[in-house]
Formats: structure tokens, C-alpha cells, sequence
């Protein structure tokens, strides 16, 4: 998704010659999966009380600022970027995205019903989300959805003033984590940061374009 | 055509990783449900009601014997790495009771969650060239000797494994074990595709 180095990583990026296209109902199970398994990772994320980054990570921090639920939080912070993301990405990658980002809202006011932990350690705990996280924005990037919002805008910056997107998500991510501490208890925030860790290791080793080429 | 790209070994650890730890959190499930599944644990889970064993060593056991067909078979490489992987995922699932206890789960949520668990563990897993150990492999040899085929074959193993688990569990649990076998299955058949994703 977000490279920030077109002609360093142009063999990772750029989808193959001929690249083979997922039908419609690929697609559909890949965000489905993308959805589920991001919905099941918040679960685990917010039952320990952890953040994390990206507009994800601000829905969260809002929400457990004001109490309001994650999904409707969530929701509305997406909405202003779709027409960023048609702008910028196009009409099928802004559908999908919103099909993605409502999917999981819904997702993620039913979910915790449904799963309770008596016990859950928090490193564990992490690792897991991290996991499954990276691997539900794997499936949604190969499938040409995103979970919108802040990674369009850092796409946008770097077209429009050369502000590499990797970095600006980067900073991002650090005022995320900044504000948590206002937040969370300073012990929380650190673990958090085993979970991004793990997120952006999944993503960053496994989403190249010149392995998984479908489109 | 060019040469398929290749892993790493880091890559190689960093994928079976994902798949044992997703694999781990599904067999966690899925005995908190006490649901059965088809495969290998399938087998696994029935001895363990059998014999009373822990489920880690009778699933560890099981899968030795495939494993001298899979070294025949498939190379060392393989061997080593399927090795290194029913390994870790017993061992996880032998720890993981520490670290997490489950609560109220609905079972139609925690079927398709294993169901979904599996089938990435099992994408993952065999993307990186390993595999959770198990009666394919002996399916492919026995298609190569009879030619009797191993996807019928294994269609008929899984059908034995909950017939033989409707014995063992009530017939609500089977049909819920059911839903999240027909989700794995699902997940494999529409992504396991040397096509699309190219690198070895």
C-alpha cells in the first residue's frame, strides 16, 4: 500500500505485467476475513486496554477517552477520507474501503458480546492482535481495500508536498502513542507498542506486490 | 516464464510463526468449545477423548509416522520444517491454557472463528513450505501407488473422523465442528494458489 520509495521498491510495488484479477465474490471472502479478523483482534486489544495506531488506533483512544463505542467512533472518522480516497485511489479501492470500515464497525459493536476472555495475558495478548491485525490488512490490501483515513492522507501529502507517507504515518502513529499516555497507564502504552510492532512487521515483510500478484 | 521468487529463512520463521500462533489460537478455541475438526488433529482430538492423554502429546505423536512418508515424499526441507512446526504448535498449545482462559463464547462465532484461524494457519504455513503434519501426504502416496485420488480420499478420511466423533460428542457440538471444517475448507480451496502467490 503505502511505499514511499517508488523506484527503490518499484519490483515490490507495482503489480505485475498481466497480474491475474480477483473475481467479485474473492473479493467479498477476502474482506470478509479482513473485517473478522480485525473485528476479533480489537477484542482482544480492548479488553486489555491497549492502543494502537493509524485511524484504527485514534478510534480507540477516542473511544476510550469519551466512552462512546469504538464502531460508531470508528465510522465517522473514516467519513471525511472517502472522498480523498476516490481523489486519489480511485472508485473500486473507496467501496471497498467502506465496505471494509463499516463492516468492521458493525462488527466491532456485536463481536465482544459473543467472545469473553476470564484470562488474557497482555503480551500475549499483543502478539496476538499484532497478528491478527497484519494479517486481516494484508487480506484487505490484497484484495484493494484499505481501513481508510490517515494512510490516504499521508499518500496525498507525499504527491502533493513530497512528505514521504512512511514517515508521516510514522508521525502519526508517535502522536497516537504520545496521547495515550494521557490516556492509558504508561505500563499499557509500552505493550501497545509490542502489538504495533508486531502489525507493521506482518505488513512490512509480507505485502509485495511481486509475490502475491493477483489484483 | 521466470524463476519463482524465494523466502528467506527469516521469512520462511516469520510466516510459520504466524500460522503456529493462529493454528495455537484456533486448537484453543476449539477445545474451550469442545468441538472436534477433520486432518490430523482431527485424529488427534478423537484419541485424546479416548485415552484421556493431553491433546499436545497425542497430536505431536500422530503426526511422527506421517512425517517419515512426508521425508520420502517431499525432501528434508520439507521434513525439517513440518518438523519444526507441529512441534511449536504442540508446545503452544500445551502453554497457551497459561496465558489465556476463555469465557462465554457463542458457537456459531467460535466455529467460524477456528474455521477462519485455520485456513490462514494453514495458507501461511504451507506458503512458507511447511505444513501441520499429516494424512495428505500419505493421500499423495497413496494416489501415486493405486491411483486412487487424494482429494476423495481425503473427503473420505474427514467423513470417518466425525463419524467417529458422533459417537464421542453431542450432535449439536458435531454440527457446530461441522461449520467451522466447511469455513476451513472454504478458506483453503478459494486461496491456496501457487498462482497468485508466486514465491516459494
Amino acid at each position: 500500500m503505502l511505499r514511499s520509495d517508488p523506484e527503490d521498491q518499484s519490483a515490490i510495488t507495482t503489480p505485475v505485467p498481466d497480474a491475474p484479477a480477483h473475481s467479485l465474490m474473492e473479493d467479498a471472502q477476502g474482506l470478509a476475513y479482513g473485517a473478522t479478523m480485525a473485528a476479533f483482534g480489537l477484542v482482544i486489544l480492548m479488553h486489555l486496554g491497549l492502543v494502537t495506531g493509524q485511524t484504527a488506533g485514534l478510534a480507540v483512544l477516542i473511544s476510550y477517552a469519551t466512552g462512546w463505542g469504538f464502531g460508531p467512533v470508528f465510522f465517522a472518522i473514516n467519513l471525511p477520507f472517502y472522498i480523498l480516497g476516490y481523489l486519489r485511489m480511485g472508485l473500486a479501492f473507496t467501496v471497498k474501503t467502506f465496505i471494509a470500515v463499516a463492516l468492521l464497525s458493525a462488527l466491532s459493536v456485536w463481536l465482544p458480546h459473543q467472545v469473553s476472555f476470564a484470562i488474557l495475558n497482555p503480551f500475549v495478548g499483543a502478539v496476538l492482535f499484532g497478528f491478527l491485525s497484519g494479517s486481516a490488512l494484508l487480506a484487505l490490501f490484497r484484495h484493494g481495500a484499505s481501513l481508510g483515513g490517515v494512510g490516504i492522507v499521508a499518500l496525498i501529502l507525499q504527491d502533493r508536498l513530497g512528505w514521504r507517507a512512511g514517515w508521516v504515518q510514522l508521525a502519526f502513529d508517535g502522536m497516537l502513542f504520545a496521547a495515550a499516555f494521557a490516556v492509558i497507564e504508561a505500563r499499557l502504552v509500552v505493550i501497545s507498542f509490542l502489538g504495533a510492532l508486531v502489525v507493521n512487521l506482518v505488513i512490512a515483510v509480507n505485502h509485495r506486490r511481486d509475490r502475491y500478484v493477483a489484483t | 516464464m521466470e524463476p519463482a521468487p524465494r523466502h528467506s529463512p527469516l521469512e520462511d520463521a516469520q510466516g510459520i510463526a504466524f500460522g503456529v500462533a493462529m493454528a495455537g489460537l484456533g486448537m484453543h478455541l476449539l477445545t474451550h468449545m469442545g468441538f472436534v475438526t477433520g486432518q490430523t488433529a482431527g485424529i488427534a482430538i478423537l484419541l485424546t477423548h479416548l485415552t484421556g492423554l493431553p491433546f499436545p502429546v497425542v497430536y505431536f505423536t500422530v503426526t511422527l509416522p506421517f512425517l517419515a512418508i512426508a521425508w520420502r515424499r517431499l525432501g528434508v526441507r520439507f521434513a525439517v520444517k513440518t518438523l519444526v512446526t507441529t512441534t511449536a504448535l504442540a508446545g503452544l498449545v500445551a502453554v497457551l491454557p497459561r496465558w489465556i482462559e476463555l469465557g462465554r463464547i457463542e458457537p456459531v462465532v467460535a466455529a467460524v472463528l477456528i474455521g477462519l484461524l485455520f485456513g490462514i494457519a494453514a495458507v501461511a504455513t504451507i506458503r512458507h513450505g511447511g505444513s501441520f503434519g499429516g494424512l495428505s501426504v500419505l493421500w499423495i502416496e497413496v494416489q501415486d501407488r493405486t491411483g486412487f485420488r487424494a482429494g476423495t480420499a481425503q473427503l473420505l478420511s474427514d467423513a470417518v473422523i466425525f463419524g467417529l466423533a458422533a459417537l464421542i460428542v453431542p450432535l449439536e457440538t458435531l454440527l457446530y465442528s461441522f461449520l467451522g471444517a466447511a469455513v476451513f475448507s472454504l478458506f483453503l480451496a478459494v486461496n491456496h494458489r501457487r498462482d497468485r502467490y508466486v514465491a516459494i
